[in-house]
């Protein structure tokens, strides 16, 4: 019996079994290995395999041109309010780096602090980076990278909170908002070494009273110093005159006289 | 006593010390719209069907073929195991899945419901040594046949899918077809990422087009069952990758 790999099967229905069908014996439809697919079924769904759409850049070569507002949870939003609020009664705030502080270190300062009134604050930086732009402190952003603690009070006291400092080596200072000027770490060392106000006024008056001082010492002294002086004077300014050196020689001896 | 004060405040607020960054944590999951039904584990599903007179049949195994037309959708479960290729689910399987799901499900917060019937096919068997004729095997025993694309246990209730993860894992590992473990998020994902690959091909020939066309005579070589199912179905296998 001569088998017949492939017969034409004609049916009047076209396309509703593939013309050439192998008759002699072969596998069903469904079979639990995978059939062996004709070569031109094998080229047909090897060109008609999927190609993703190219992006024209790389995907991290721009920045997305619509910027997405995250909505900011209720306690950052919260932890804003904290800083604000803080910001706007302290006069002094102060940044400094904190590297693996003790909790026992940390108290004993937090301690030192208290007893000048100076308040140390955490805030987390995802609030400092949001909050600080929008105000008018937006300049200082770069000191709040990293491990930060902030140092705030009511009055700028400076010279008590760097000697507490120096007793806790592993706090740095980086910087800080002093009376509305910001300051680096030398300008809050030369703050630091400022007079108080009261020494500054009084150098002030002094300056300013200097000349009449001198004059008041002056006269207070022997007239024949004062005669001689402005003798001296007048022969400095006009060299050689003689009238106007006799003249001033009797105005003296009244004003002794007089005194 | 002032300065007792003090310290206890400077002890409760050394307490909160905080690091660098600030955590913003995920909204726990809603299960307001979830009930746990009286009975939330798997129920016994029998071996036999209950026939005064049981009838052989015919092999058709255009049941494992092509994908799924019912229960391909979630009822009222969040995670189910989704076949990805088509196959006869026995009773031993069957078995398998409802112990072992049984035994990790806490009825309290977690139930489960079949998605597949008890087996009804009947498979028959020749005995061992026969010859060829003789008439039709008898039946041995019964089957479910389960399409590619359809749901086999779905489970549900105030649970994440980590929680269920591992044990429908197991059990899908041991099914005779490939399956999936997925939620209602990551199924109604993939056919959204399916018509996607499909919207934004890049390739100008698609296993559709040139099927329908019978471009260069290519019908010759495909099955009509191709040309429906786009070239995506091959037996009971199911092939992803394609578009």
């Amino acid at each position: 019996m001569a088998a017949t790999l492939c017969s034409r099967i004609l049916l009047t229905k076209p396309g509703c079994l593939p013309l050439a069908q192998s008759v002699r014996h072969g596998s069903k439809a469904v079979t639990r290995h995978r059939k062996p697919m004709h070569i031109l079924k094998q080229k047909l769904l090897a060109v008609t395999e999927y190609i993703p759409p190219k992006p024209s850049a790389a995907p991290g070569a721009y920045p997305s041109q619509t910027k997405r507002m995250e909505q900011e949870s209720g306690l950052v939003r919260f932890l804003k309010k904290k800083v604000e609020t803080t910001f706007e009664e302290c006069k002094m705030l102060v940044v400094v780096q904190n590297n693996a502080t003790n909790a026992e270190d940390m108290l004993l300062l937090r301690h030192r602090l208290h007893k000048h009134d100076i308040a140390i604050k955490f805030f987390p930086n995802q609030v400092m980076r949001s909050y600080l732009p929008s105000s008018q402190y937006r300049n200082m952003l770069p000191l709040f990278i990293g491990q930060t603690v902030m140092f705030v009070s009511k009055e700028p006291k400076v010279k008590e909170m760097l000697r507490v400092l120096r007793s806790s080596p592993q706090m740095i200072l980086l910087g800080g908002c002093i009376e509305n000027t910001l300051l680096s770490r030398e300008g809050i060392l030369n703050y630091s070494r400022l007079p108080s106000i009261t020494t500054v006024q009084g150098e002030l008056v002094g300056g300013l009273t200097l000349m009449t001082s001198q004059t008041v010492s002056m006269l207070q002294r022997h007239p024949a110093h004062l005669s001689a002086l402005l003798q001296q004077y007048i022969k400095q300014n006009q060299p050689g005159g003689t009238p106007e050196s006799t003249a001033p020689e009797t105005t003296p001896k009244t004003e002794g006289a007089a005194v | 006593m002032e300065s007792w004060c003090g310290v206890t405040l400077l002890l409760q607020q050394h307490l909160k010390i905080l690091s660098a960054g600030l955590k913003t944590y995920e909204l726990p999951q809603d299960y307001s719209g979830v009930v746990i039904p009286e009975k939330p584990k798997l129920k016994f599903l029998n071996k036999v069907p209950n026939f005064k007179k049981a009838k052989k049949e015919m092999k058709r195994l255009r049941d494992i073929q092509g994908p799924a037309k019912g229960a391909t959708s979630f009822t009222y479960g969040q995670y189910a195991i989704v076949a990805m290729g088509g196959g006869y689910l026995e009773w031993g399987h069957l078995e398998m899945m409802r112990l072992t799901i049984n035994r990790q499900l806490d009825p309290s917060t977690t139930f489960a419901t079949w998605r597949v019937s008890a087996p009804y096919k009947p498979i028959t068997r020749k005995g061992l040594g026969q010859r060829m004729g003789g008439g039709k095997g008898a039946i041995d025993f019964y089957v479910t046949p389960v399409k590619c694309g359809r749901l086999i246990v779905e489970v549900g209730g105030r649970i994440e899918l980590g929680e269920v993860e591992g044990v429908l894992n197991q059990v899908a590992r041991k099914l005779p077809f490939p399956a999936k473990v997925m939620s209602k998020e990551s199924l109604a994902a993939m056919h959204q990422e399916q018509a996607e690959k499909e919207a934004n091909n890049q390739n100008p020939w698609t296993f559709q087009r040139i099927a329908r066309s019978n471009m260069l005579g290519l019908r010759r070589v495909i099955s009509p069952f191709d040309l429906h199912n786009h070239g995506r179905f091959t037996g009971k296998f199911f092939n992803p990758s394609r578009v």
